[in-house]
């Protein structure tokens, strides 16, 4: 019965109720008290199968690049497989957990520890992870020098106003971002740029700031819905109606290197992101909030 | 000296940790997170719903498909995994869906590279005797490779890369273990956006002319065919010379119907009730999935464009060649193969 990842990609036909197998095995032995559980057991086994698939290891063949998973060996790859199956089945049960009123049967099940899955990974399910929260991402892009730089040009846009620069370059220092904040005053050093002992309404020079951030970071973004929130922003201001509409021709959008299509594509994403309401139309159209939303619409990518 | 180095070399030394935990919150502040809304997107309405279909936001191939690289450098402590997988940490700060695959991949891998230095093979569940896969999975199975086929061309469509090889080896997959169904009905299900996607940018099908006839595959089970109309069953199928015993797959486009049997090797269609207008002329057949089954030899090589042997005749009815192969209706295996390349079939003047 064994099986590689070798074989499941190419040979995912031959192999696949071998793997399903496995999976069904492995599922209900985690899945404890909802080992019977038919519809369960599948939820566990499909979503290993799917994630096989995204990652190209099931039925990818030689089209598809060889991943780190392909260069497991057997036993790494089987036990790549029962962490994902085990992984899946806590979820689920944590799931269920949530829905019964109370969970005390769970652990009335037995003693022995693979039969209380949840029992070993209550307090951590990812041990010692580098990244498990989006803050900690954050934490680390912010220490990264692409990121330093896209924003120290950014802020040094800035200068044509100096009190909106001013007032980030004091945001900065009250984060204490020294590091940025000394490349930034270095470089502007060269310019004629003068800082006010004191900056009155520093507040509303912030804001304004935060903003042409904002617009600065989307022009440098090659994200499709980012570049076409923007356009929408910047091409439908003249044509307000009485009810703080705004329309804009996608012809209007369709320019400098983007077509007709490409806009289309980027409308149905940020419809997809909830802040348009765009059927196909050839007009869009924008309420004020929507506007307001595109603003501040950014994407990483 | 580039702006990259020079900011590099101003920063030296580089800020502390405390300084970037600062930075990061006043990004996160100035930068709204977008993806929050995604989630919170009603797809009640049936365009939302189609539109779901379309363009899977929640699925990013680009960036889902890095993630064992990423992790096993992470694993490995390279020094220039933040360099190199820049893009993704942006997408993973706030795409959940994404952020939620890295977590498990990571949990995942992390103990498989451990399996060997600290545990014994995990033997478990090795030895049992293979089950056969229920047919719920198996649809399953075929909609997911169906799925990462559309979304495969999708992002080549958007890189301006050729998706097209892994695209059909994914689809040509899911036509061959669906093939392993019994139940037509379910069959159907498993093989709903095969058309579909196997027709996206330009694919098999797509011409200028528009097809004057339509037909579709008569799936004769329960479930019935793709469009849930009632389907005539096979022995009350009526069909001119046609023996009750012979193998014959079913076409219908609304009202009308059409067969293809097969003589030897030779696979023959049959088609009743065509239109006046085609009726003395030659006419063009299209077989969208023709190009992804391999086993059969189309007639004229390609099977977006066979050209009928002979004009219709003029009572609407048409009997011409398609093709050959070693393929046998009369295997119940490797007619379903045959059925499912022939989902759909247009019909349009020469």
């Amino acid at each position: 019965m064994p099986f590689s990842a070798h074989d499941l990609r190419y040979n995912l036909e031959a192999n696949f109720p071998a793997l399903y197998t496995y999976l069904h095995h492995r599922a209900q032995r985690f899945l404890g008290s909802l080992q019977f559980d038919a519809d369960e057991v599948d939820q566990v086994v499909e979503h290993v199968i799917e994630q096989l698939v995204r990652l190209g290891v099931a039925g990818g063949g030689d089209e598809k690049p060889l991943t780190p998973l392909d260069s497991l060996t057997n036993a790494q790859f089987y036990a790549f497989l029962n962490r994902s199956v085990e992984h899946k089945a806590i979820d689920r049960l944590r799931k269920r957990r949530l829905l019964v009123s109370s969970f005390a049967e769970l652990e009335k099940e037995g003693t022995e520890a693979e039969n209380n899955p949840l029992n070993e990974v209550t307090e951590s399910v990812w041990g010692a992870q580098p990244f498990p929260t989006p803050e900690e991402i954050a934490l680390k892009l912010a220490s990264t020098q692409e990121l330093r730089v896209l924003l120290r040009h950014c802020i040094e846009a800035l200068k044509k106003a100096p009190h909106q620069l001013q007032a980030v370059l004091q945001e900065l220092e009250e984060f204490g971002t020294t590091a940025l904040l000394r490349a930034v005053t270095e470089d502007l050093k060269e310019t004629s740029y003068v800082p006010e002992a004191s900056l009155a309404n520093s507040s509303q020079h912030r804001d304004h700031a935060h903003k042409k951030l904002r617009i600065c970071l989307q022009r440098k973004s090659s994200n499709l819905a980012v570049i076409v929130a923007l356009r929408l922003t910047e091409y439908g201001e003249h044509t307000v109606s009485m009810h703080q509409e705004v329309t804009v021709d996608i012809q209007i959008l369709a320019q400098d290197n983007l077509s007709e299509d490409d806009v289309r594509i980027g409308l149905k994403r940020l419809t997809a992101e909830g802040i348009l309401n765009w059927h196909d139309e050839e007009i869009v159209h924008l309420t004020a909030v929507q506007k307001k939303r595109l603003r501040r619409f950014y994407k990483f990518e | 000296m580039t702006d990259h180095q020079q900011f590099e070399d101003k920063s030296n030394p580089p800020g502390s940790p405390g300084e970037y935990e600062r930075l990061a919150k006043w990004l996160k502040e100035t930068l709204p997170v977008t993806t929050l809304l995604s989630e919170n997107v009603s797809s009640s309405s049936d365009d939302e719903m189609e539109f779901e279909g379309l363009f899977d936001e929640t699925y990013h191939l680009h960036f889902y498909q890095q993630l064992p690289d990423f992790v096993i450098a992470l694993l490995k402590n390279d020094p220039l995994v933040n360099i190199r997988f820049a893009p993704l940490l942006y997408h993973l700060l706030i795409c959940p869906d994404c952020h939620r695959a890295y977590l498990e991949i990571y949990d995942a891998m992390r103990v498989a590279v451990q399996a060997d230095e600290i545990q014994p093979p995990v033997s478990q569940g090795l030895h049992f005797s293979v089950e056969p896969p229920p047919a719920r999975v198996v649809v399953h199975l075929c909609k997911v490779l169906i799925s990462q086929a559309e979304a495969v061309l999708r992002q080549a469509h958007r890189d301006h890369t050729n998706g097209d090889p892994l695209a059909r080896s994914l689809l040509q997959q899911a036509m061959r273990i669906s093939s392993r169904i019994a139940q037509n009905g379910v069959r159907g299900q498993a093989l709903e956006d095969l058309v579909r996607v196997a027709t996206l940018f330009n694919g098999a099908g797509v011409t200028d002319n528009p097809a004057a006839h339509s037909y579709s595959l008569q799936l004769t089970g329960s479930g019935g065919p793709r469009r849930g109309k009632t389907v005539r069953r096979a022995e009350t199928f009526r069909h001119a010379g046609s023996p009750t015993e012979q193998p014959v797959i079913y076409l219908r486009d609304s009202h009308l119907e059409g067969t293809i049997t097969q003589h030897e090797d030779s696979l023959e269609l049959h088609l009743e009730d065509l239109d006046e207008h085609l009726r003395g002329h030659y006419v063009i057949i299209t077989i969208p999935l023709g190009s992804l089954f391999e086993p059969v030899h189309w007639i004229g090589g390609n099977p977006h464009a066979i050209r009928s042997a002979v004009p219709v005749a003029e009572d609407g009815t048409l009997t011409t060649p398609l093709g050959e192969t070693t393929l046998r209706m009369n295997n119940p295996e490797e007619r379903n193969q045959l059925e499912v390349t022939f989902w759909r079939l247009e019909v349009r003047p020469a």
